[in-house]
């Protein structure tokens, strides 16, 4: 067992929703990080959790700021500390699936691009969970959101985020989730020495937006990875390194404990199984390269 | 000692700047203010300026990299136009209720479609709700001027400020602009103490506020734009004793007595001097009142200006469709007058001659005119 850092930067009382591993993520994040870092917060479920006015829960500056700016705030962030030689402040933007895959790709790509020595963290709940579960670019396939109300569910897969990212040619890119605490910090704790830019995907899980039970969401984490629904990965220097070889139990099961998939017949579920398979497909030739 | 070089109004921002001690640059390029940012990227490759300079991939991320340089504490600037400043509409929100003093330079440009490059000042008129001071410059000697007054007006009451500057007109049209050598220096080199992100001392900025405490946060947001036009005044003061150039919200030329005054801002208020002489060689007695800041409203200003005048003439490069022109209307409503004639000129660049504005002055003075319109004619 790794030593996790002791000290508990994050503060009790947050607003999270009971079983949300949003809140849960970010307490692990900041015990890599320490309490040198900036964070930059748009529009998403933590602009709630980090608490109203004279509220910090976060423990570290946070900056709360408009939804699709989060990549270029931080780099301006990064920008002025770096004017005034205090290079040793990390400068994470940590957003929401709608503020990362959707709204606030542009300046994701731009700041990607220019190898902006950030840590850009998306925590990816698979909705617009903060307005009330509307489906973004994250949602799965076959998911049910307000938006994508059965039968007209989501009828495209999830957008590959890392794939995105890793078409810039950045330092590191790397996913996890809390199922898997050490392996998340170890992945935070490397992004922060690394310069240049950074991307983490943590998948998060959320009872209220995935129609789950409070007490489960490890355990939902955890089967995302293992079905192969959520590849724990690295791509450090463009290398591709898997991080846990899932053991690939049945999807169902993961599906099952969520009641957004609750609608699914069979088909849907085969289709699924289809998406697994073509995406480790890919990913797996990555890997042996 | 000063010396005078022959530049445009974006030369004279872009040397403003480099002589500002700004420590980030964020910006996009975009028709007529690429030159400015152009010049100091040549400053910084010639290392004639020590800044980081942010090459976003928008005006949008332009103005977010700006708010995250400037509340982490350093002084910055951007520019844009148009477009750009439409696209940067939230953002402009954003870095004024963060209390940012972020300067910008914009050159006034008409909105599309269809497609237009040329001067109008609908797009930063636009923003004028948007929590920024305003200023109108009208030569390339005031872009540069008006340059460091915003950098301490800005930070002394923690509100963001642009200065406006018609697009070609006077962004391009190259004049003498007297420019400093060292005497700036200890003038610019204040950087007022202000509050930003700190590891030791960790807080939250622009979090969620409830009613009870919205509103009082916007009043005292208000209130900071409102003092900016006595800051402005002392500031400027201090800025005349170096440069023996004396700059106001509005300034007044022409006939003391004058029964008509002309409103204008930016370049038609430059040619506005010359309609205003020969109005008062055919015996009109007539004057031009040039408002070089439009946010904060110079309110008090305007009214003892305009105090004596029977009629007021406005010159509005810029239009509120389904309204008319915004400074007319702004004035008229400010001050609760009725004497006063909008004309809406010069959209997309149209000129807009001294011999147009004389007419139209005539016209309204002659009662052919009685109520607001546009000038319009082949030229």
């Amino acid at each position: 067992m790794k030593n996790i850092n002791k000290d508990e930067i994050l503060q009790p009382n947050h607003l999270a929703c009971p079983g949300c591993t949003a809140a849960l993520s970010m307490r692990l994040a900041l015990k890599a990080l320490g309490r040198k870092t900036i964070i930059v917060i748009p529009a998403c479920c933590w602009t709630v959790i980090n608490g109203p006015l004279g509220k910090n829960y976060a423990g570290v500056p946070v900056i709360h700021t408009a939804f699709e700016t989060t990549a270029a705030v931080a780099s301006g962030i990064k920008a002025s500390l770096s004017m005034q030689q205090k290079d040793d402040i990390t400068v994470m933007g940590w957003a929401g699936d709608g503020g990362t895959f959707d709204i606030g790709l542009q300046a994701l790509s731009g700041a990607a691009e220019r190898n902006e020595d950030i840590i850009y963290v998306c925590y990816d709940n698979e909705a617009y969970m903060n307005t009330g579960i509307q489906r973004s670019s994250a949602t799965p396939y076959g998911a049910a959101t307000t938006t994508t109300p059965p039968p007209i569910q989501k009828d495209r897969p999830k957008k590959d985020l890392m794939e995105l990212v890793a078409a810039h040619d950045v330092p590191y890119i790397a996913s996890a989730t809390t199922a898997y605490p050490q392996d998340l910090i170890k992945k935070f704790e490397k992004a922060k020495n690394i310069r240049g830019f950074k991307l983490i995907h943590l998948f998060v899980s959320c009872p209220p937006g995935h129609k789950s039970v409070e007490s489960k969401s490890i355990i939902i984490s955890k089967l995302a990875v293992e079905t192969g629904v959520f590849p724990l990965y690295e791509i450090e220097n463009g290398v591709y390194k898997l991080s846990r070889k899932p053991k690939f139990t049945d999807v169902k099961e993961y599906l099952s404990l969520q009641g957004r998939f609750k609608h699914l017949k069979d088909k849907d579920i085969e289709q699924i199984r289809k998406n697994i398979e073509k995406r480790w497909e890919k990913l797996n030739k990555k890997f042996e390269n | 000692m000063s010396k005078k070089i022959i530049m445009g109004g974006n030369d004279a921002i872009a040397y403003a700047v480099r002589q500002s001690y700004v420590d980030v640059v964020s910006a996009y390029p975009i028709t007529p203010q690429t030159s400015i940012i152009e010049k100091i990227a040549d400053f910084i490759s010639k290392g004639e300026m020590n800044a980081r300079f942010i090459k976003v991939e928008s005006e949008h991320s332009a103005m977010a990299a700006a708010i995250g340089a400037s509340i982490a504490g350093s002084r910055v600037f951007t520019a844009t136009s148009s477009q750009g400043l439409l696209l940067m509409h939230e953002v402009l929100h954003w870095a004024s209720g963060a209390r940012l003093p972020i300067v910008m330079a914009n050159a006034n440009r008409a909105v599309a479609p269809p497609w237009s490059i040329w001067a109008e000042q609908t797009d930063s008129l636009s923003q004028r709700d948007t929590g920024w001071i305003q200023f109108y410059a009208s030569n390339a000697q005031e872009t540069y001027d008006l340059l460091f007054l915003s950098f301490r007006l800005a930070e002394r009451v923690k509100v963001p400020a642009m200065v406006c500057m018609d697009g070609f007109l006077v962004t391009h049209t190259k004049e003498p602009v007297e420019v400093f050598d060292n005497e700036i220096s200890e003038f610019i080199s204040i950087k007022e103490k202000r509050e930003i992100l700190d590891i030791d001392n960790p807080k939250a900025y622009g979090a969620l506020a409830f009613p009870k405490d919205y509103m009082p946060i916007k009043l005292e947001q208000n209130d900071a734009i409102l003092s900016a036009s006595n800051v402005f005044n002392d500031i400027a003061k201090e800025f005349e004793l170096i440069s023996k150039r004396h700059y106001a919200a509005t300034e007044v030329y022409g006939d003391s007595k004058a029964d008509v005054a002309i409103i204008a801002t930016g370049s038609i208020a430059e040619v506005a001097h010359i309609a205003v002489d020969n109005l008062n060689k055919d015996s009109i007695k007539a004057k031009l009142v040039k408002i070089n800041m439009f946010r904060p409203f110079p309110k008090k200003e305007l009214q003892e200006a305009l105090k004596d005048v029977e009629k007021i003439v406005v010159f509005d490069r810029n239009i509120s469709l389904g309204k008319g022109g915004i400074i007319k209307d702004e004035v008229a409503g400010s001050l609760g007058i009725n004497n006063i004639i909008g004309f809406v000129a010069g959209l997309g660049g149209y000129d807009v001659t001294e011999q147009d504005m004389e007419k139209a002055t005539k016209d309204v003075l002659s009662g052919k005119v009685k109520e607001d319109s546009y000038l319009w004619g082949e030229k």
